[in-house]
C-alpha cells in the first residue's frame, strides 16, 4: 500500500488528488493537508466582488466530498519537509501544524512515499507598505475578501448616489504583481455595475498596472484575430476599457499605499501618486514558506526553493538574458530534482523566469509582472501528476508517460464585464501556447490558428456554465471526470 | 468656453471603441448562440492540445 500525501487543496492539489484517488482505488492512501476547511472556486470571486454571488455559492466544505471519496483530510498547513527522514526512519514526511478548531496549534508528522506540494501562493501583502484589505486597499483574491470588496463597493455607490463622487483605482499593487486579469475582470465588473445604476458621471475610475503595455497579462501579450486583423491584446484590451469609459495608467510599481492614495514609480523613474475613494490592488505572490532539511537536519530550503519561496522543478533555471529564453526552459513533469518522489504542481513550482519581458526603472525597481499559472494549467499540472505518480505505483516503474508543459499548453481565458443571462458581457481569449515559442512559430510567438479575441454574450454564459461545470467537478458528481481542467 | 470635452491626445481616445453594429451582434441572442457552440469547439480544442 502506497501512501500520496498532497499539500494545498485549491485548483492543483484537489485536481491532483481527486485523480490520484480516482486511479488508485481502495487499495493506496491519499492525504490531503490544507489550512482551510473549504474549497474555493477562486474565479468567481469577483462576482462576490460586485455582489453578484454569495460567499457560499463560490465554496463548499472539503471533509463532505473527501469522505465519500476515501481521502484523508487533515485541515492543517504544512511547515516542513524531510525528503530522507530522519535519524530514526528513512522514510520522508513532512510536518503539519493543524488549523481547525479542535486541534489548532497541534503539530503532526505525517509520512509518504509521494509528496505533491500544491499549497500556492502567499499573498504577500507585506512586500507593499499600506497594501492590504487589513490596511488600506481591497482584494478580491480570496471570497472572504471579495465579501469585504462588496461592502465596500456598496458604500461608494451610496455616496455616489447621494451625488459624492468616487474615485476607484483597480489594479496591482506591486511592481512585480501578477494576476491581471482578475483585477482587470474585477473593474470592468466594477464600471458595469455602476453604469447599470446610471451613476457612470459620477464615478471616475482608473487602471493601474505595472504592465509595459495593457493586455500584456504577465504572458508577454498575445495576438489575436479580431475584425480582419491580427492584433495586439493591447489593443483588445484598451478598447475594452474605452469602451467602459475606464482610464489607464500602465508601467507602474506601487511602493505604498497610503489611505486615500497610492505612490508608484512608473518605468522612466518618475515618482508619481494616485488618489482614489476605493480600490483594488492584487499583491504579489510568493511561496508560502515551506523549509526543508536533509536526514541530519541541515537545512537545505534553498536547495529545494528558489529565493521567492517556490519550489524547483524540473525546469531549466539558468540565468539568461529574455532573447535566450526558449519553450525547453519550462518544466514538463514538475518532478523536484533532488528527490524523485517529490512534486510541485500549480502556482507552487517555480517558473524558470518570467515570460514577460523584464524592465527596471533607472532607479533600479523591477516593473513587470511574474508568470501566471491560474485555473486552467493549474489543473492541467494538477492532473498529469497524479497520473504520472499512480502509474507509477501501479506500474512499479519510474516513467512519466503524462507531461504538460506551459510551453505545450494552450489557455482559454474568459473575462467578465457584466452579469446578466441577456446583458451580461464575457471578453473570450484563447492563446496556444501560454509561454511563446517564438522558434516553432517565429511570426506570432503563438499558433494563430488557435487564436480567440471576441466580446459577446456567448463568452458571458460560457462563463457563467464554466462556474456550475467546476464546482460540479470539484464535487465529484457523477462523471466528473469527463469535465477537463 | 464651450462646456464639452475634445476627444483627443490622450490614451483613452486611441483604441477602437464598437459602434452599434457591433453593439447588436454582440447581444444579438441567435448569433450569440451560435458564437456560443463556436467557441466551446474552440475551447475543447486548447484544452485537449493541453495533455500529452
Amino acid at each position: 500500500m502506497a501512501k500520496v500525501v498532497v499539500l494545498g487543496a485549491g485548483v492543483a492539489g484537489h485536481t491532483c488528488a481527486s485523480f490520484l484517488k480516482k486511479k488508485l482505488g481502495k487499495h493506496h492512501e491519499v492525504v490531503v493537508v490544507s489550512p482551510n476547511s473549504y474549497y474555493q472556486w477562486i474565479p468567481s470571486n469577483i462576482w462576490v466582488g460586485v455582489g453578484q454571488m454569495t460567499i457560499d455559492q463560490v465554496r463548499f466544505k472539503l471533509q463532505k466530498v473527501y469522505d465519500r471519496w476515501g481521502i484523508v483530510f487533515k485541515q492543517a498547513r504544512a511547515i516542513s519537509i524531510h525528503p530522507e527522514g530522519n535519524a530514526e526512519t528513512g522514510r520522508g514526511y513532512v510536518t503539519i501544524e493543524y488549523t481547525d478548531e479542535q486541534y489548532a496549534g497541534q503539530t503532526e508528522i505525517v509520512d509518504y512515499d509521494y509528496l505533491v506540494n500544491a499549497t500556492g501562493p502567499k499573498l504577500n501583502f507585506d512586500a507593499t507598505e499600506g497594501l492590504g484589505p487589513d490596511k488600506n486597499s481591497l482584494s478580491v483574491c480570496t471570497y472572504s475578501h471579495a465579501a469585504h470588496a462588496w461592502e465596500h463597493l456598496q458604500e461608494s455607490i451610496r455616496k455616489m448616489q447621494n451625488g459624492q463622487k468616487q474615485r476607484f483605482l483597480i489594479g496591482t499593487g506591486h511592481a512585480m504583481a501578477t494576476c491581471q486579469g482578475a483585477a482587470f475582470e474585477y473593474i470592468l465588473n466594477v464600471a458595469y455595475e455602476i453604469s447599470k445604476l446610471g451613476l457612470s458621471k459620477m464615478a471616475e475610475i482608473t487602471w493601474i498596472s505595472n504592465e509595459y503595455e495593457l493586455g500584456d497579462f504577465g504572458m508577454a501579450g498575445a495576438f489575436i484575430k479580431r475584425g480582419g486583423y491580427i492584433t495586439p491584446t493591447k489593443v483588445f484590451t484598451e478598447s475594452l476599457l474605452a469602451e467602459y469609459g475606464v482610464k489607464w495608467i500602465r508601467r507602474a510599481g506601487i511602493y505604498k499605499v497610503e489611505p486615500g492614495v497610492v505612490h508608484y514609480e512608473s518605468l522612466n523613474g518618475e515618482m508619481k501618486t494616485q488618489e482614489f475613494d476605493f480600490s483594488m490592488l492584487i499583491p504579489s505572490f510568493t511561496g508560502v514558506g515551506l523549509t526543508a532539511f536533509d536526514k541530519s537536519g541541515a537545512d537545505i530550503t534553498d536547495k529545494m526553493f528558489l529565493p521567492n519561496k517556490f519550489m524547483k522543478v524540473d525546469a531549466n533555471y539558468t540565468a539568461k538574458p529574455f532573447e535566450e529564453w526558449t519553450a525547453s526552459d519550462w518544466p514538463t513533469i514538475y518532478q523536484t530534482p533532488m528527490y524523485e518522489n517529490i512534486y510541485a504542481a500549480g502556482i507552487a513550482f517555480a517558473p524558470p523566469h518570467p515570460i514577460s519581458k523584464p524592465h527596471t526603472s533607472p532607479n533600479g525597481r523591477q516593473i513587470f509582472p511574474t508568470p501566471p499559472r491560474t485555473g486552467m494549467p493549474s489543473g492541467v499540472i494538477g492532473k498529469i501528476v497524479a497520473l504520472n505518480i499512480a502509474e507509477q505505483i501501479k506500474g512499479g516503474h519510474k516513467e512519466h508517460h503524462h507531461k504538460a508543459s506551459m510551453a505545450r499548453m494552450g489557455a482559454a481565458c474568459i473575462v467578465s464585464g457584466g452579469f446578466g443571462s441577456f446583458d451580461g458581457l464575457g471578453a473570450s481569449m484563447t492563446v496556444f501556447p501560454i509561454v511563446p515559442d517564438w522558434e516553432k512559430y517565429p511570426d506570432w510567438g503563438r499558433d494563430m490558428t488557435y487564436s480567440v479575441g471576441e466580446a459577446g454574450l456567448a463568452g458571458h454564459w460560457l462563463k457563467f456554465i464554466l462556474h456550475y461545470l467546476f464546482f460540479h467537478k470539484a464535487k465529484g458528481y457523477p462523471f466528473w471526470y469527463l469535465i477537463p481542467e | 468656453m464651450g462646456n464639452y470635452k475634445i476627444k483627443a491626445y490622450y490614451d483613452e481616445a486611441y483604441p477602437p471603441v464598437p459602434d452599434s453594429t457591433t453593439l447588436f451582434w454582440r447581444k444579438f441572442v441567435p448569433w450569440q448562440i451560435i458564437r456560443f457552440f463556436i467557441l466551446n469547439f474552440k475551447m475543447i480544442r486548447i484544452v485537449a492540445g493541453g495533455h500529452s
